[in-house]
């Protein structure tokens, strides 16, 4: 006789042996170690949250301090790989495989541990790639999640930081697993209902907030007059011919740029309301002046971020809130907002060949990718179209007919042409290469392929790679916008000319921008405290960006 | 016609110019625009190219002013001279040459006698890879400021730049006959990362920037006495208050020197318990201590006034 109900049955054995080390679905701090070992099996496939803000801190300390005798060869399968004690599991054999996202803190150890075998790597994904397979062939057995608080039926309310939950609850606990959350306190009523009680099995009280990073705070003081000069190009260059309404931005400092050029430079240009309209992007405080100054209409938000808490509450026209008045973020519908719906991507990245693969890998270090291949990729699914969308597909199939012919997004790479502390942007060969061939990775983690690629945009200029016939064509586009790296005085002058005539490469003269120009008074705020008296207040910055 | 006026025929002032930031200057338009339309006459230019003899043994870049720019000029017509660092070059660090420009300066002034020196600090102290001369420089340095003031010179400090003023900056500052300081400028001599370093996390946070500027920054000196003068961030504001110092800094002799030393005890005994800033403002019966860091300019001068009358007699 076939049974068909084994996995409710082991999570009822699941939730029996819990239930001995807690009081109804309450189970103390102190407890954990013997709950987890209670719960968990040999060879589980285990959900620890946390992605590169949010963290379910106090459940990653417990999990590294449980028996490797009992408990061993658990299958991560998480967003992000952040703090020390996620990878302290696998150095203690309580964990044996991989599969994974982000990890930019721990970029360098986990590389050690690869190459020193003591992990066993499934794949490194994109976000949705991730949240994708949660439901086809990675479903966890247990989540191990966090929220700010819950009540006795198990309830939770996320705040402002919601991200990934919503998707790892459920494909947990809609497929016979067991959901386990830690929060700040236990309450009577939560303040809204982001998880309903009945997917979550047991919930801790940690007695302090899960961590949460500060990774989209960009201080204003540090942007250079360079980055400021790549800002003015894009947006005069790209937002205003392609009139990108709908768009995603990177954390970089060249973004960060762009967002206080808006009320200032942008508004000189005539561009509010005729651009940068729409956003999938985190709550960036150098968003706050264009905001305040009417040039946004909506931001939606992978997560949230520390200090903004208070001007998104003041600011639900903008902002996606709940009942409760904070914001409500969502990591996995904002992915897929930013790669439908989005008609640019726009990106720092740390190294560009010559075909316009770009990477952040270096030999030593490997971050993962987060959601910039998302966001940084022309979606082939998408069909609805858009003014942008269109030209740039026009660009690049000018002899299809309009009826037949696919959109392009834009996807734009920007950079200054030597990076932090001097290193080059533009390489022969990517270090990601010699990474693959040392790990003996089927693929070598490229984070925007180059046929991706549109637009690449320097102190030097724009590259159009839409307006490039063949590689060559290309390559030089890409020498063309490389300065004085190794990589741009490989170029062909004459054929870099005659690109620069047709279009392809464009030189701030050609925009009408005096380099000289670029000036830190061009900033809508030059300071973290300008970001705060420019939200009336309401933006309150952690500790370490303070310079009052 | 004078050198700034051709410069700003050539760049029309656009309506931000008119509040230009000290904080985001660069040495040079601080000390032309603080100065008298095109009064500055430079001594020791970058045209000499007077580097550093040390960095080039480090591979390090030079520059050719060695991140100081000395030199005369008038400031509301009255002759001035004027010291400044270029906190972008080296943290405006102090080394040989940089020193030696400064200590040459204040040797003319004694020579002098009746012309007041303005040095607009932005340093993070004595550079590092040549640490033996810019520590001897610091000692020359002291040693001629005091001298100019004996000489009776007013040294007046101004401090509101990106590097602060620190290490051996800190005492050259001590040694003034008044100081300025801006929100945020910072005056110590030891620097955050230096407390943390060998004092542990747990004395001094240096991640903790509001801790940092409560301890260190231009606010809490003002209340404490270490700076004479309270200014808001603009070019402007540094020149009026840089004219006020002039005018009211005291003289040099034992009288002050007395006064000062009294003023340190009178400190060190009301204060020595307080084991935070804020203990201190509340101590100085400030109204509302905690909301003195989001405080603007003008609400805290009005406050620091009521509270801690300026007083120049000590120093």
């Amino acid at each position: 006789m076939k049974e068909w109900a084994r996995q409710k049955a082991a999570r009822k054995a699941r939730i029996e042996a819990g239930s001995r080390h807690a009081r109804g679905k309450a189970v103390a701090v102190t407890d954990l170690q013997d709950f987890l070992e209670a719960v968990l099996q040999p060879g589980d496939r285990v959900c620890l949250e946390g992605d590169n803000q949010k963290q379910a801190d106090i459940l990653a300390a417990a999990l590294a301090d449980v028996d490797p005798a009992k408990i061993h060869d658990l299958h991560m399968v998480q967003s992000g790989v952040v703090l020390p004690e996620h990878l302290d599991i696998f150095e203690k054999g309580i964990a044996r495989r991989l599969d994974y996202s982000y990890s930019g803190p721990q970029a360098a150890r986990i590389a050690r541990m690869l190459f020193g075998g003591q992990i066993e790597l499934g794949a490194v994904h994109t976000y949705l790639e991730l949240f994708a397979r949660y439901f086809v062939d990675l479903t966890p057995n247990i989540a191990l999640i966090a929220a700010v608080s819950a009540d006795a039926d198990g309830n939770l309310y996320t705040g402002p930081n919601t991200e990934d939950t919503p998707t790892i609850v459920e494909a947990t606990s809609f497929k016979g697993g067991l959901v386990v959350a830690q929060v700040k306190e236990i309450v009577d009523k939560v303040p809204r209902v982001d998880i309903p009680g009945d997917q979550v099995h047991f919930v801790v009280a940690a007695g302090k907030p899960f961590y949460v990073e500060p990774l989209f705070t960009r201080d204003p003081a540090a942007i250079t007059e360079t980055q400021i000069l790549t800002a003015m190009l894009a947006i005069k260059g790209l937002y205003a011919p392609y009139g990108i309404r709908r768009l995603n931005h990177g954390i970089g400092f060249n973004t960060a740029a762009i967002e206080l050029l808006l009320p200032t430079y942008g508004e000189k240009l005539g561009l509010r309301g005729k651009v940068c309209t729409h956003w999938a992007l985190n709550p960036h405080p150098t968003l706050i002046p264009a905001i305040e100054a009417g040039w946004v209409e909506q931001v939606h938000c992978f997560g949230s971020e520390v200090g903004m808490e208070d001007y998104i509450r003041a600011r639900s026209d903008i902002f996606f809130t709940g009942p409760d008045g904070s914001l409500r973020s969502n990591r996995a519908f904002c992915q897929t907002a930013g790669l439908y719906s989005c008609d640019m991507f726009i990106g720092s990245t740390l190294q560009i060949d010559l075909q316009g693969h770009s990477s952040t890998v270096t030999a030593s270090r490997i971050a993962g990718f987060g959601g910039a291949p998302n966001m940084g990729s022309d979606p082939r699914g998408r069909r609805h179209p858009s003014e942008p969308w269109l030209k740039a597909g026009a660009e690049a199939n000018p002899d299809t007919p309009a009826h037949m012919r696919r959109g392009r997004k834009l996807v734009v790479q920007i950079g200054e042409t030597f990076g932090d502390k001097n290193v080059p942007l533009f390489v022969e060969r990517l270090e990601a290469l010699t990474l693959a061939e040392k790990l003996k990775l089927d693929l070598a983690p490229i984070m925007v392929y180059g046929d991706d690629v549109t637009h690449i945009v320097t102190e030097e200029g724009i590259a159009n790679l839409l307006l490039c016939r063949d590689r060559d064509e290309r390559e030089q586009a890409i020498r063309g916008v490389a300065g004085y790296t190794d990589i741009g005085r490989g170029r062909d002058a004459k054929m870099v000319q005659q690109l620069r005539e047709r279009g392809a490469i464009r030189r701030p003269e050609d925009l009408g921008i005096d380099p000289l120009d670029a000036d830190r008074r061009l900033l809508a705020a030059r300071s973290i405290k300008d970001l705060m008296l420019a939200s009336g207040a309401l933006y309150a910055p952690p500790p370490q960006f303070r310079n009052w | 016609m004078s050198a700034l006026l051709t410069e700003t025929e050539d760049k029309p002032q656009t309506a931000w110019d008119d509040a230009a930031s000290w904080y985001e200057a660069s040495a040079r338009q601080r000390v032309r625009s603080l100065l008298d339309a095109g009064s500055f006459k430079e001594f020791i230019g970058p045209e000499q190219r007077e580097v550093s003899p040390h960095l080039r043994v480090f591979e390090l870049p030079e520059q050719f002013d060695d991140g100081m720019i000395v030199g005369r000029g008038r400031l509301s017509g009255e002759p001035a001279f004027i010291a400044a660092q270029e906190g972008r070059f080296m943290g405006g660090a102090f080394g040989e040459v940089h020193g030696a420009k400064l200590t040459g300066l204040l040797r003319a002034a004694r020579y002098v006698k009746s012309i007041p020196v303005l040095i607009l600090f932005d340093t993070g102290g004595v550079r590092l890879q040549e640490a033996n001369a810019g520590e001897l420089a610091i000692a020359e340095i002291m040693r001629a400021l005091i001298e100019a003031r004996m000489a009776g010179v007013k040294v007046v400090g101004l401090i509101g730049g990106r590097a602060g003023c620190y290490g051996g900056g800190g005492l050259i500052a001590g040694c003034c006959s008044a100081l300025a300081v801006s929100e945020q400028g910072r005056i110590s001599v030891s620097g955050p990362e230096v407390i943390e370093t060998n004092r542990g996390v747990e004395e001094f946070d240096s991640k903790d920037r509001a801790l940092v500027w409560r301890t260190m920054g231009g606010k809490h000196r003002r209340l404490l006495g270490g700076a004479d003068a309270f200014t808001s961030d603009t070019i402007q504001s540094f020149r009026d208050i840089a004219l006020h110092l002039i005018r009211s800094a005291p003289g040099f002799g034992m009288d002050v020197l007395k006064a000062e030393q009294a003023r340190l005890g009178e400190r060190l005994e009301r204060f020595s318990s307080c084991a935070d800033a804020l203990d201190i403002w509340k101590a100085e019966g400030v109204p509302d201590a905690e909301a003195v860091p989001a405080m603007p300019a003008e609400d805290f001068i009005a406050v620091a006034n009521k509270v801690r009358e300026p007083r120049y007699d000590a120093r």
